[in-house]
């Protein structure tokens, strides 16, 4: 594996493993058990440049490229998937299309902001009734002189307790259907801009999971990303590199797991041997240790793909897709290793396991990846 | 004053191997014991301006320590690097590493790990100050300025002791006396993307071949072994009570308590 990558690569995964094995390992299970996003971790984070990891040194990031970027995530959540989703989803939907589509001053205003880790960053897309169709949203934003009037219902905003500025999908012209589409930044503290409750997820429960709503929300039309019509586009730009994110994070879920289980196979004991000498055991080790390597190349040949700046979100959307099925095999096979005491919470794995199974559904489904990518496979 | 200060590093075997030890990337890191060293360095630097230079000693591969080091914010890494360095002992690495540091003269300051967490000999730094015939102080824990130079502590068994130094002078720096800082990502990009390590070989010093590598290794490792540790379980049965009974005079009996 780390024959892919260049000593720098292998310097980011020593150095983020280092941090998160200190920091983050001792608090994982507390934080996960009280919902609770750990700002203490998050500041230190933050200052090694977590929060705009691929963010131009001049906008206050570490300028790093889309491996560095998965690596990252990787090693992140290998130890508290929450936070890899905190700092994929920031770094990729959130502050990705402010620098792809953002105005300069757009860029000067808010990246160094969310790149410092001093503003946490939110992707706004999805409603009640509107989630793989994302084109049915029906948030709304009329055009009032220099302002737009903003009503949103967004749901299931990840860092939506905690999120500074997010991207809001909303109509800005109702009679275009997809077209009419626009993404408009909305800052917390606006008036009429309402946190909703925290989500009670199964999994991910150190991130602060809400609703966000905006209630005539007036935001300046220097707000808008791009031009008004433009929010698919922007949305799939976003989506496509959060799908490396979301693929290296399961990689990481997965990761975890695995070596949890390998230490547990080699400790316990039944029939007078370790389980990890009973070939049954054997076997799942084998197909954990095959799928996560398989895996990993998947999200890390996306990125290179990403680096070398050729197309990757056919290579995205296959490792996202694959990466999150392994990771729920991985994690289930991890529990099955450990018997009942992997279904209690005295083990890490029921973490790893249910921590796991949202990647199968956000920043797009399975069965949307299996669309998209047969889209793509026929077209060729 | 602009300081120019040289911390020497190692890029250290990670776990013991099962085979022939061969130093590649993969199974090295900069040595833990080096980051406080570094740290102290880079914290003078802050204070004081000037350069901080990391020096190693090793195969291509120990590039990885004093790229780590660079990442931490070192201006400069200069590795010594030399098929006829192969096989140094502790006497020899010591005889390169002050043939080295006399040619980055001037500097102020040559700051050392107390140990490494491979080899743990402890005795290169010392070894090497002695060659360079320079003032040292080891086992430090705090540093400050004094109008001679420096003030510092040093901690030994049950006591402090203090000392005051003239510059240039030599330290060993005391595992626990700063906590090093975390490596940051945009600290790694400058690193790697912009670093340039010097290179230096044998032919660049002032001394022959036969003073290190085999030839000048007074000491050999002949074997080694790895240490495997046998680990018993044993159930005590019984009331609870009996359980405590037995257990506490089982500690008694092996002479971890009483």
């Amino acid at each position: 594996m780390n024959t892919l990558l260049s000593e720098k690569h292998r310097a980011v995964r020593r150095s983020v493993r280092a941090f998160c094995e200190r920091e983050l390992l001792p608090i994982t299970k507390e934080i996960d058990q009280e919902a609770r996003f750990p700002w203490e971790v998050v500041e230190k984070m933050a200052g090694l440049g977590f929060f705009g990891i691929q963010v131009p040194k001049d906008l206050g990031g570490a300028s790093m490229d889309s491996l560095s970027y998965a690596v990252v995530i990787e090693e992140v959540s290998r130890v508290c998937a929450a936070l890899g989703l905190c700092i994929s989803v920031h770094n990729s939907v959130a502050v990705y299309p402010l620098l792809a589509f953002g105005s300069e001053e757009q860029k000067h205003r808010w990246v160094p902001l969310l790149a410092r880790g001093e503003k946490i960053g939110a992707f706004c897309l999805t409603e009640p009734n509107a989630g793989s169709d994302a084109a049915g949203i029906e948030a709304t934003a009329i055009r009032d002189g220099d302002h737009y009037v903003v009503n949103a219902n967004k749901v299931f905003v990840t860092n939506g307790g905690i999120a500074d500025v997010c991207l809001v999908f909303v109509r800005t012209d109702p009679n275009k259907g997809p077209k009419g589409i626009s993404v408009i930044v909305a800052e917390r503290g606006t008036p009429g801009f309402v946190v909703g409750d925290l989500e009670d997820q199964c999994g991910m429960r150190a991130n602060p999971v809400s609703s966000i709503r905006l209630y005539d929300c007036r935001l300046p039309v220097e707000n808008l990303l791009g031009k008004e019509g433009m929010g698919l586009r922007i949305g799939l730009s976003g989506l496509d590199t959060g799908r490396i994110g979301i693929a290296s994070q399961a990689v990481g879920i997965a990761q975890g797991a695995l070596e949890e289980a390998v230490r547990y196979a080699k400790q316990r004991r039944q029939f007078g041997v370790p389980i990890a000498k009973h070939q049954a055991v054997q076997m799942m080790i084998a197909d954990m240790a095959t799928q996560v390597d398989a895996a990993r190349l998947m999200a890390y040949r996306a990125a290179l793909l990403r680096d070398q700046g050729k197309p990757f979100s056919q290579a995205g959307a296959m490792a996202k897709l694959f990466a999150s099925e392994v990771s729920s095999k991985v994690t289930d096979l991890a529990i099955q290793i450990h018997g009942g005491y992997g279904y209690s919470k005295s083990y890490p794995v029921e973490r790893y396991y249910r921590d796991a199974r949202v990647t199968r559904i956000y920043e797009g489904t399975s069965e949307i990846h299996r669309i998209v990518i047969a889209r793509g496979v026929l077209s060729e | 004053m602009k300081l120019h200060i040289i911390v020497c590093i190692k890029a250290v075997i990670l776990t013991p191997p099962k085979g022939k030890l061969v130093r590649e990337a993969d199974s090295l890191a900069l040595n833990p014991f080096d980051r406080p060293a570094l740290e102290v360095a880079l914290r003078m630097k802050e204070e004081r301006g000037g350069t901080v230079t990391a020096l190693s000693m090793g195969p291509e591969a120990s590039a990885s320590a004093l790229y780590e080091a660079m990442a931490m914010g070192v201006d400069r890494m200069v590795l010594l690097c030399d098929p006829a360095l192969a096989g140094s002992d502790t006497l020899a690495t010591s005889t390169a590493l002050a043939a080295l540091i006399k040619k980055l003269y001037p500097f102020d300051l040559v700051l050392f790990g107390t140990r490494t967490a491979d080899s743990d000999t402890g005795q290169v730094g010392p070894q090497t100050v002695v060659l360079l015939d320079l003032p040292m102080v080891t086992w430090v824990h705090s540093i400050d300025w004094a109008d001679s130079g420096l003030h510092v502590k040093r901690r030994a068994d049950g006591f402090h002791e203090e000392f005051e130094l003239s510059l240039p002078a030599a330290l060993t720096v005391h595992p626990r006396s700063v906590k090093p800082r975390d490596i940051g990502l945009s600290g790694i990009e400058l690193a790697f993307e912009q670093g340039e390590i010097e290179k230096r070989t044998l032919a660049d010093l002032d001394i022959s071949p036969d003073q290190v590598g085999w030839a000048g290794s007074p000491t050999r490792v002949p074997t080694w072994t790895r240490v495997t540790r046998e680990r018993k379980c044993e159930f005590i049965s019984g009331t609870t009570e009996e359980q405590v009974e037995a257990l506490v005079g089982r500690l008694v009996e092996s002479g971890l308590i009483g």
